[in-house]
């Protein structure tokens, strides 16, 4: 016997006990929702996933309202879709942390510098430089000459100094060049279009590393005999050995980039040209560059190329520009981050048809702590001064990298990528702060070997409490108080994940946002 | 208290489960015999009580950690617990608190005094509103406090421990030539009931008098209590307000002492008229008013007893009394008579409607469990009411526990339920003790447990007593108190008819609903259907209290205009100006501004006008109460009680509230009221259960109808003159120099100046009131904006 109902005036035959969410799935209509995990007891408390409901006057959760014969139902009215946005900001409201860590925040090119670190701390190189490749081609050339907009945001300095962020990615980089299998990353096959990139300064080589990991051939053309740009300025010299520099741009070249030295843009290449010959053209050619060449050809704005800064695009199609060529860029890095994000652009372009830049992310924000909350919050790093290098020349040892990176707070969130409340806040693009107020306090629980529990991200879904009463754990989990103050504990207000104990893992899982975590993510 | 040894706790554990028992719903019965033993629960206990009950440590934590009631450190030797409840609030409650606090010297933080004497809570309303301020110490309440009064009740209390507790109920003289009859009700004890009564009993003793004295069922009109109804040569005399000294004046102009000496003694004693002085405040419970038999009738007269059948005259827990009064007429009519399809029907003609709030059709209810084939059924009846400034349901317990278990009777013999619960909040004692003893009573007389009187319906009983949970009042988060678990409420449907206690289909009404049931079945469903409106029938029992001149629980038919109630009934505000609004409804309600004084009390107009009906507070209040102040009372309240589960509730309600807050300090934006409405909208449509869909009522009505208060706190002006960050004190040339205010200002900000004009130093005072309260010469006066 079969029940019979409509679902935003479609109409959907569903089995007994099919809950109304359930219902809108088969008909593939995805109502979001938090707090609710299938084949687990709803907890119906996030209130995200409401609907509306004929006949009854509130809002009804649909994760644990069960279908019924005849019922009508609509997922997307007005009020359904201002009560999940508002159910958000309201669960936001209460929420204490961020998304990323402000060093990341901070780096131009957006490097996951805690994830790095947190991978340099367990010593696991390979995957340490892995994460700083996602983000950065050229990092033993940065680390030696960035002048580390990271560490001047870095919250450890409340404490005392800034971790030695440049540092360590210069030890990830280093240790790499030197090993005799330095990463190389996996490339998406070939899409058979070709890109050309003019200039290789940070800003080109760049772009031409991504393009490649992104499948698409690509061409440098460069005026001078050999890469580098400005890298190769005298200033620079002292600090950036040549041969650093070339055995990282040997990196990029080794991916499959070929290299067209001594080509100048107005007297041996024309933008129209490559613009007929590529699929795609990016042209980072360094401040000043083909002034005149280009001004005849593109949209200038205050003497620079006038791109769109979200995606880079001029006002040429196909034609991408970065680098000087579109503004002042004095730091190497933010050259580099033109590359990353044109190579990103140009990918879309050329698979979608449309280059939409990087996609925005939502960002919780941590805010400021009071002097309890902040002596909570260092306690899991190593409260030793900032690690000199013995050998400055050298940088750090393995043994100085390591301790180092442990001084790290690891401010961002270790479920960034897999936070069902960022992916939500992200989808509905929400803004912070629409409803401030009291927070709850900072809290950490964190004495168990591979799990930590931070209440102040807990959406109170209770998800914890079920997995472990389902598992067993005899200590188990519960909810302490009640309303707005209410929060996950256990007995006699033991830390929650030593209560979980071997089961800690599970909460992991199951927890919708990074209030449970593997430490190591 | 005695130094805890582990081995001792787990034998006083063990003792309790063995006496108690371990099901789960003996969960809480067994915390709270830990709790009163050692005044907190120890952690040895809880560990010790997981054991036993086969229940996870983190289990009975969560459960432990819901109610107020359980603390997890020692407390004081005594327990003051101040009444935060509405009519409390309104006159001054958080004043007397902070009162207690400082008398104390209670550092911040704490609780408990140094010496580990007193232990100062809140708590959300101990059902005693006409004698607001209330305070309970331990088992007494004191009514009418002030901050200047904290000293002399504390003396009074500890000089009175011995004696004063349980006062001499049921023991009844032997009967003579006349009756005196007082209330011994929690209210009416407030103000010395029970004084008075031990202070008859002696003369009475004393003088060989010969007058039968008793204890009766409250009469409602708590404005007179202590009152004490004389029935002497077929005359019913009534005095009101009466001291314990004054017995031997009442009792020597009725009855003459059969002993010489008493008659000589009384000869000079004899002067009742010059009875009425002057002697405010001393001792701090008691107060003077006269005695005028036409103000009594004009409180009385509009009333329409119909739950409240029999105010006065009968004695609770007088078998004899109930019977004469027409009970168990009804349970006999269902056993012998009718079936059960026949008094669902005489329900369903009757109109009778939830009186616990919602307002549902309790035929609805009966019919759908009765339907159910699941077994077994269960009944509840719901006694929770935490509802601050209502105490129909307490006084409905205490005054006639017969006739609600008589109802409770009725409805499982007609639904087919054979055990059931009665859920009783744990702030009134005295309902508890009254319930438990007519429990007995009944199935003494075998009109409870197996084969009720021979036939084949069996109903089995248990009184259940909460811990402090406004939420618990909610039917599903009743029914997980019951079963031991976290009160949180759950979604509806599935509604307890079809899954309620243990699963099983369940019919759930508050005491009101069920007293009403004995005199459907008796007289008919016309009886109830004949009075009051088309859509709410028979009567509503509201707790009147507040600004209001005659207070105390009114029974009146439904339809009845506010207007009536306040003006008639209540006799206007007690300054005598124009009253200004009246919150109906409590927490869920909302206040409705006197200009709509006329709409009829009923389920719809109320709701209509963003009021509820709620279980029928009914708090008056004058020009000198703020109604941002009132909606940021009534939410902070719910923001407390919100069980945490719904987002809107639990975050929204902790939002709405910082505005407020925000407003009543003279920091809110225009904005800010915008915000306020689409929050409340947010919240009533998006939360599961009944306190957080209507937790937004007292904000949106006020700013509905009280939007002007509103903006003037915008530009910094509290027109009420009660936000303290928005007021400051005068003393104006009034002044006669007295020095009293000097002497009891808290803050010392008031210098002496013996016979000059005081004055009061702005940055010392702390805004409490006091020099106000005491001013002999309305000298003080409140400044805003």
């Amino acid at each position: 016997m079969m029940i019979t109902l409509v679902i935003d005036n479609r109409t959907v035959q569903v089995p007994p006990g099919t809950t109304v969410l359930q219902a809108a799935q088969s008909l593939g209509i995805s109502i979001p929702a938090l707090c609710y995990r299938q084949d687990f007891e709803p907890s119906s408390s996030c209130m995200v996933c409401v609907v509306e409901v004929e006949g009854f006057s509130g809002l009804m959760p649909s994760c644990a309202l069960m279908a019924e014969e005849g019922m009508r139902v609509r997922t997307n009215t007005p009020q359904v879709l201002a009560a999940r946005r508002a159910a958000l900001e309201l669960l936001l409201s209460d929420h204490i942390g961020d998304c990323e860590g402000p060093c990341r925040s901070g780096c131009p090119a957006g490097m996951d510098i805690p994830r790095m670190i947190r991978y340099l701390a367990a010593g696991e190189w390979t995957k340490a430089i892995e994460i700083v490749k996602r983000d950065l081609a050229l990092p033993a050339v940065l680390g030696r000459i960035c002048p580390a907009p990271c560490e001047r945001v870095c919250r450890r300095a409340r404490q005392d100094q800034a971790v030695s962020i440049c540092l360590l990615k210069r030890f990830a980089a280093d240790r790499d060049l030197q090993s005799p299998t330095p990463y190389r990353p996996i490339c998406r096959p070939s899409s058979g279009k070709k890109v050309a990139v003019v200039g290789a300064g940070p800003c080109g080589l760049s772009a031409a590393y991504y393009l490649v990991r992104h499948g698409h051939p690509c061409v440098i053309f460069e005026q001078k005999d050999k890469a580098g740009g400005m890298l190769r300025c005298r200033q620079l010299q002292e600090k950036l050995p040549e041969e650093i520099l070339e055995r990282e741009i040997g990196l990029i070249f080794d991916l499959g980039v070929s290299f067209r030295p001594n080509q100048k843009l107005g007297r041996d290449i024309y933008l129209e040209n490559l613009r007929r010959d590529f699929d795609a053209v990016f042209l980072a050619a360094g401040q000043g560059a083909a002034e005149e060449h280009l001004a005849s050809r593109l949209r200038i704005k205050d003497g620079h190329i006038e791109v769109d800064h979200s995606t880079l695009q001029t006002s040429m199609e196909g034609v991408f520009a970065g680098g000087g060529l579109i503004g002042s860029r004095r730091l190497c890095v933010r050259a580099a981050a033109d590359g990353k994000l044109a190579a990103l652009s140009i990918h879309q372009y050329l698979t979608e048809g449309r280059a939409a830049g990087e996609p925005w992310e939502f960002h919780s924000r941590l805010g400021t702590l009071t002097e309890e909350e902040w002596r909570k919050f260092v306690s899991s790093a190593d409260l030793i001064p900032r690690v000199e290098p013995a050998e400055p020349e050298a940088g750090l040892s393995e043994e100085e990298a390591v301790k180092e990176a442990r001084r790290c707070l690891h401010c961002d969130c270790r479920k960034k990528k897999n936070c069902k409340l960022r992916q939500l806040s992200t989808e509905l693009k929400l803004a912070i702060g629409t409803y401030k107020g009291q927070r709850r306090q900072y809290a950490r629980a964190d004495s168990h070997p591979e799990v930590v529990f931070e209440s102040g991200k807990c959406i109170q879904c209770g998800l914890c409490v079920q997995v472990l009463n389902r598992n067993k754990v005899p200590e188990g989990l519960t909810f302490r108080g009640r309303g707005f103050g209410m929060q996950v504990s256990a007995a006699l207000d033991e830390a929650p994940d030593k209560a979980a104990g071997q089961a800690a893992r599970l909460c992991v899982q199951v927890c919708p946002t990074g209030a449970w975590a593997l430490k190591n993510r | 208290m005695n130094a805890l040894t582990e081995s001792s706790v787990r034998e006083f554990v063990d003792r309790c489960v063995e006496q108690i028992g371990s099901t789960p719903d003996k969960t809480l019965p067994l915390l709270q015999a830990v709790q009163k033993q050692y005044g907190y629960l120890p952690p040895e206990a809880l560990q010790h009580l997981s054991e036993r009950l086969a229940r996870s440590p983190a289990e009975l934590w969560g459960v432990a950690t819901f109610y107020d009631q359980f603390r997890f450190k020692p407390a004081g030797r005594h327990r003051i617990r101040v009444c935060v409840g509405t009519a409390c609030h309104v006159k001054g409650a958080g004043e007397v608190f902070e009162a207690f606090r400082r008398h104390l010297q209670i550092p911040r933080e704490e609780d408990t005094d140094s010496q580990r004497l007193f232990t100062v809570e809140q708590v959300a309303c101990l059902g005693c509103c006409m004698l607001a301020p209330a305070v309970q110490i331990d088992d007494v309440i004191y009514g009418y406090l002030s901050p200047e009064k904290v000293p002399s009740v504390l003396r009074d209390f500890l000089s009175q421990t011995q004696t004063a507790a349980g006062a001499a109920e049921q023991k009844r003289l032997p009967g003579g030539t006349g009756e005196v009859r007082i209330c011994l009700d929690t209210s009416c004890r407030a103000v010395g009931s029970h004084r008075v009564y031990q202070a008859f009993e002696q003369v009475i003793r004393r003088d060989r008098l010969g007058v039968r004295l008793r204890d009766v069922s409250c009469h409602g009109a708590s404005y007179l209590a202590p009152l004490v109804e004389v029935e002497a040569g077929r005359r019913v005399y009534r005095y009101g307000c009466v001291k314990p000294s004054d017995a031997e004046a009442i009792l020597h102009r009725h009855f003459r002492p059969q002993t010489l000496t008493a008659r000589v003694g009384s000869a000079v004693r004899r002067f009742l008229d010059t009875l009425i002085e002057d002697r405010i405040g001393e001792p701090p419970v008691r107060f003077e008013t006269t005695i005028r038999d036409e103000d009594l009738s004009g409180y009385v007269k509009p009333q329409v007893p119909m739950a409240t059948d029999g105010a006065g005259r009968s004695g609770p827990l007088d078998w004899e009394d109930f019977q004469k009064q027409g009970g168990l007429e009804a349970l006999r009519k269902c056993l012998f008579e009718k079936s059960p399809q026949e008094v669902l029907n005489e329900i369903e003609q009757s109109g009778l409607r939830g009186r616990g709030g919602g307002g549902y059709p309790a035929f609805r209810k009966w019919q759908a469990v009765r339907a159910n084939p699941e077994t077994p059924k269960y009944i509840i009846c719901n006694g929770d009411e935490g509802d601050p400034g209502a105490f129909m349901d307490r006084m409905l317990m205490e005054s006639y526990p017969f006739r609600i278990l008589e109802g409770m009777a009725i409805a499982a013999w007609t639904v087919g339920a054979s055990q059931g619960y009665l859920y009783i909040r744990d702030e009134y004692p005295l309902a508890v003790e009254r319930m438990k003893e007519a429990l007995k009573i009944f199935s003494q007389h075998g009109w409870l447990g197996e084969r009720i009187g021979g036939t084949d319906f069996s109903l089995h009983l248990e009184i259940c007593t909460g811990a402090g949970a406004f939420v618990c009042g909610e039917e599903t988060a009743l029914i997980a108190s019951i079963e031991g678990r976290r009160p949180m409420p759950r979604l509806r449907p599935p509604y307890p008819s079809e899954k309620g206690l243990w699963g099983k289909p369940t019919l759930i009404h508050n005491a009101e609903t069920l007293s009403l049931v004995p005199a459907i079945v008796r007289q008919g469903a016309a009886s109830m259907a004949s009075i009051g409106t088309a859509g709410s029938r028979g009567t509503k029992v509201f707790a009147l209290a507040g600004k209001v001149r005659r207070g105390g629980l009114v029974e009146v038919p439904m339809g009845v205009t506010i207007r009536r109630i306040v003006e008639e009934i209540g006799g206007g505000t007690a300054s005598g100006k124009p009253f200004k609004a009246v919150q109906i409804g409590g927490p869920s309600g909302g206040c409705i501004p006197a200009s709509m004084a006329d709409i009829p009390i009923d389920y719809d107009s109320l709701t209509q006008a963003g009021a509820m009906m709620g279980s029928g507070g009914l708090v008056v209040l004058d020009e000198s109460d703020c109604m941002v102040e009132i909606a940021r009372y009534f939410l902070e309240f719910t923001q407390r009680q919100s069980c945490g589960r719904c987002t809107f509730c639990r975050v929204g309600t902790k939002r709405m509230l910082e505005i407020l807050e925000r407003i009543c300090r003279g920091e809110g934006t225009a904005a800010d009221l915008g915000k306020l409405e689409t929050l409340g909208h947010l919240i009533q449509a998006g939360s599961l259960c009944g306190l957080g869909s209507t937790a937004p009522n007292p904000v949106l009505s006020t700013l509905r109808y009280f939007r002007d208060e509103y903006e003037a706190h915008l530009q910094g002006r509290c027109p009420a003159g009660r936000c303290r960050a928005l007021i400051h004190y005068t003393i104006t040339d009034r002044c006669i120099g007295c020095t009293r205010c000097a002497q009891h200002c808290p803050a010392g900000a008031i210098d002496m100046q013996p016979y000059q004009q005081h004055q009061i130093n702005r940055d010392r005072c702390i805004r409490c009131g006091t020099c106000k309260a005491v001013c002999p010469a309305d000298a003080v006066c409140v400044e805003s904006g």
